[in-house]
């Protein structure tokens, strides 16, 4: 159908969210997106603020959001909006039988693969930190032939993070996967998929760990939005189990996504994949449609109010030139230096915020798009995550969170 | 020129497409859409170094539709498969499993005959032998091509034309499906062109490395076209490899004059309808259909950027009950699941989508694509039927 309430442009975790806020409204929503958004490999764990400005760690995110700068998304949406979307987030894992832990009033440290811990505010069941801060005892449990999660390498971080000196021991689990391709935790996840890959699994751990400790793993718990295998396996070893943060393809994230999409289908939104937006036809201060683009031709599609969830510079929204950035399919202004050598610090690795980090569309209270002087450009187009100036969400560990925070405002206003 | 370089570079190994690849899901041996497509691009500018887990590519296209960066990986693989091949022997059944248009022009005129011959144990035997697998039952040759009957048929005729671009499954084993595209373009007022010199879209050549073949068909089916294109009348497919080969894997892989038209005005039938409904010329006298029915989204369709036209379509049919089914990929991928060293990979892939249907318990499939509904069918015991032929029993008023 070509004639909507809400289009919602982007398929990632705002695009997701925020078109199942609105579906939630009674909108009829529909999603156009190109590829399946940073969720489907990421972490999964909701990232509110991790660290504050001036980078250091953040113990009440509740508290820290006032320390922002009033340009900064949680700041223009107000504490008490960022909370609501945070409930709504909680309530929709809930009732899709996938909880999430966690409150805005305090951070968790999960453990990574890289044996460091990480802030994070929201996260699935099998990343309980609080069980593991507690542990007297801790098993790494590795898996031969999956690349970059090495025990020893774990353990040796996790001993220098005060409170974590405790006693560690490293089991490696064989997997009947021997031949092919290279390892990932999604295909270990899918091996425990399997009846016989839980066994193999199961048994090679419970004879080496010492019941009521807890056993560290990758994120290899099953690849289905739901808990049926953390139970298995703390059954099975009587022991508390954690999955840590993975590099991608990161489990967690991938059943994340599977339960949002799932959401869409039961909420009747449409979804368009493989569909490039290349621009949008305005109409005196109003979107009246997009153009997707293929390469048979091109489509229009129209709605009474639109969502932009493209994404910054990696999903696509943002696109650099030399020393302007633009926003791809509104064209909208994307305030930065002119002189590219201010757009970062030297240093890649640097200790602070990298300038381009917070390049982005601004926007009003409303997340609708404002020029340099605060003129509103759209009335009838919302804007959630990573289109949006502001925040550095690598620096501040706030990615998600502002994601979901923004996303529900849109599906709000649509 | 062709219209796409493609630069492997645009990749950054972000391994979304790894994640969604469902042969990679199913089999170790294949190396992943990543590694064998932009990583190796890389390696392949000079000699080609054969890598054969190549072969268990499907083109299902689930790695383009989920890249983030608009890497085109299932046509540098495609691309790759076809320099690979290049003027080697190939296999009979490498031979076989792309040229069924070919084996069909000769076994169809007596298709009872070579039914029978197909059905018989020493065959199914034989087959084997080449590669192909006796627990899946090969499509059955219509006793008339979908060709013989529309050029019997009397139709009447409209100021508004369109074309119809049936395919080889159509026209050798579904020409039900194609005489239900008239009959739904009658009851719309269009008159359907079938022109003379149609032939094989390409896909199946493509899928084996056989991209001159697969150009010279392509050529074939322009010129076929050309003057019903440069007239402006619209080129319906009832197959989405059919359509995806028209719209877009001609401009991807090849280098074909008139191409860039051709896609322009090449319709998904259904994609068709919703367009005219949406210009308020549908013919909405839907009388309602009985029974509980499922719709499987084909992997061709979705990477055509257009959503669920027949879905959307059939859900205008009068208290219809219809539920999208959103499993996965079937795994058959054109004749990919009917190899025996790829049949298993196939059920696999199939498994989630066969579990989802059986829990449902419909009446009927529901799917564009003839390999879903053939795979699903034969995986689920339920029949599967083309979203055209629900939409001619909903205008006719009656079930067959």
């Amino acid at each position: 159908m070509k004639q909507n309430d809400v289009i919602v442009i982007g398929g990632g975790l705002a695009g997701l969210f925020a078109a199942i806020t609105a579906a939630k409204r009674g909108r009829r929503v529909l999603i156009v997106t190109k590829g399946v958004g940073a969720i489907a490999i990421g972490g999964g764990s909701i990232d509110m603020l991790g660290y504050d400005q001036a980078g250091a760690p953040v113990r009440n995110p509740r508290e820290a959001l006032a320390a922002l700068g009033q340009d900064h998304p949680y700041s223009i949406l107000g504490q008490q909006k960022v909370e609501q979307a945070m409930q709504e987030f909680i309530a929709l894992c809930a009732a899709e039988g996938y909880p999430y832990m966690g409150n805005l009033q305090q951070n968790q440290w999960i453990p990574t693969a890289l044996g460091r811990v990480k802030p994070t505010c929201l996260t699935p069941l099998t990343m309980n930190a609080a069980s593991l801060k507690a542990a007297t005892e801790v098993t790494v449990v590795e898996f031969e032939g999956l690349k970059d999660y090495c025990g020893k390498v774990i353990v040796e971080g996790l001993m220098q993070c005060p409170g974590y000196q405790k006693k560690y021991s490293v089991v490696s689990v064989r997997t009947d996967i021997n031949d092919g391709r290279d390892l990932t935790a999604l295909d270990v996840a899918r091996w425990l998929d399997s009846e016989s890959g839980q066994a193999a699994c199961f048994t090679q751990i419970a004879h080496c760990v010492a019941p009521n400790s807890v056993i560290l793993l990758p994120p290899v718990l099953g690849t289905q939005p739901d808990y049926s295998l953390l139970e298995k396996i703390e059954q099975a070893t009587q022991c508390k189990a954690i999955e840590t943060v993975g590099l991608p393809p990161a489990v967690t994230g991938y059943r994340l996504r599977r339960m949002l999409v799932n959401c869409l289908s039961k909420l009747n939104v449409k979804l368009i994949e493989q569909a490039n937006v290349l621009r949008a036809t305005l109409e005196n201060g109003r979107c009246s449609g997009i153009v997707t683009g293929n390469l048979d031709r091109e489509r229009t599609y129209r709605a009474n109010s639109f969502i932009l969830a493209t994404g910054g510079f990696f999903g696509g929204g943002l696109q650099a030139g030399a020393g302007q950035a633009t926003e791809v399919v509104f064209d909208l202004p994307v305030p930065a230096p002119a002189d590219p050598g201010a757009w970062s610090n030297e240093s890649l690795f640097f200790s602070g915020s990298q300038p381009f980090a917070k390049f982005g569309v601004q926007v009003d209270a409303r997340l609708r798009p404002v020029d340099a002087i605060g003129q509103l450009l759209l009335e009838n187009v919302f804007i959630a995550g990573k289109t949006l100036a502001g925040y550095d969400y690598c620096f501040e560990k706030s990615g998600n969170g502002v994601a979901l925070a923004t996303a529900y405002q849109a599906g709000c206003e649509a | 020129m062709k219209k796409h370089q493609y630069n492997p570079d645009s990749c950054i190994a972000c391994t979304s497409c790894v994640a969604y690849c469902p042969v990679s899901a199913a089999t170790r041996k294949f190396a992943g859409p990543k590694m064998l497509g932009p990583a190796l691009e890389r390696f392949r500018g000079g000699e080609t170094n054969t890598d054969f887990s190549l072969d268990y590519c499907a083109n299902c296209k689930n790695c383009d539709i989920s890249c983030p960066s608009g890497v085109p990986i299932s046509t540098l693989n495609m691309l790759a498969r076809a320099k690979q091949y290049k003027n080697k022997r190939r296999s009979l059944l490498d031979w076989m499993m792309s040229h069924s248009d070919i084996m069909s022009k000769l076994a169809s005129p007596m298709a009872a005959l070579s039914n029978f011959g197909m059905a018989n144990p020493l065959t199914k035997l034989i087959l084997k032998q080449v590669g192909i697998t006796d627990t899946m039952s090969l499509p059955k040759y219509a006793r008339k091509t979908f060709l013989s009957q529309f050029r019997a048929f009397k139709q009447q005729s409209f100021p508004d034309k369109v074309v119809f671009f049936p395919g080889c499954f159509i026209n050798y084993y579904a020409p039900e499906v194609g005489m239900d595209l008239v009959a739904v373009m009658q009851k719309n007022n269009l008159e359907v062109i079938v022109p003379e010199g149609l032939d094989c879209c390409g896909s199946p050549l493509v899928g084996k490395g056989y991209l001159d073949e697969a150009m010279e068909k392509g050529r074939k089916n322009i010129a076929a076209l050309k003057s019903l294109i440069d007239h402006g009348i619209p080129v319906l497919t009832c197959c989405t490899s059919c359509g995806l080969m028209l719209k877009m894997e001609y401009q991807e892989l090849m280098d074909l004059d008139h191409m860039e038209k051709l896609a322009a005005n090449t319709y998904d039938a259904s994609e068709f309808l919703l367009e005219r409904h949406e210009q308020g010329k549908l013919n909405l006298d839907l009388a309602p259909v009985a029974g509980r029915y499922i719709y499987h989204t084909p992997c061709h369709l979705r990477a055509q950027g257009i959503g669920r036209p027949s879905f959307d379509l059939l859900s205008m049919i009068p208290d219809f009950q219809i539920e999208a089914a959103d499993a996965g990929c079937c795994g058959q991928s054109g004749t990919y699941g009917f190899e025996v060293a790829k049949h298993d990979i196939a059920m696999e892939i199939a498994e989630p989508v066969f579990q989802r249907i059986k829990e449902y318990h419909p009446d009927f499939i529901v799917s564009d694509c003839s390999g879903c509904r053939m795979q699903l069918s034969q995986g689920t015991g339920f029949p599967a039927l083309h979203p055209i032929t629900i939409l001619r029993q909903s205008y006719e008023g009656k079930q067959s």
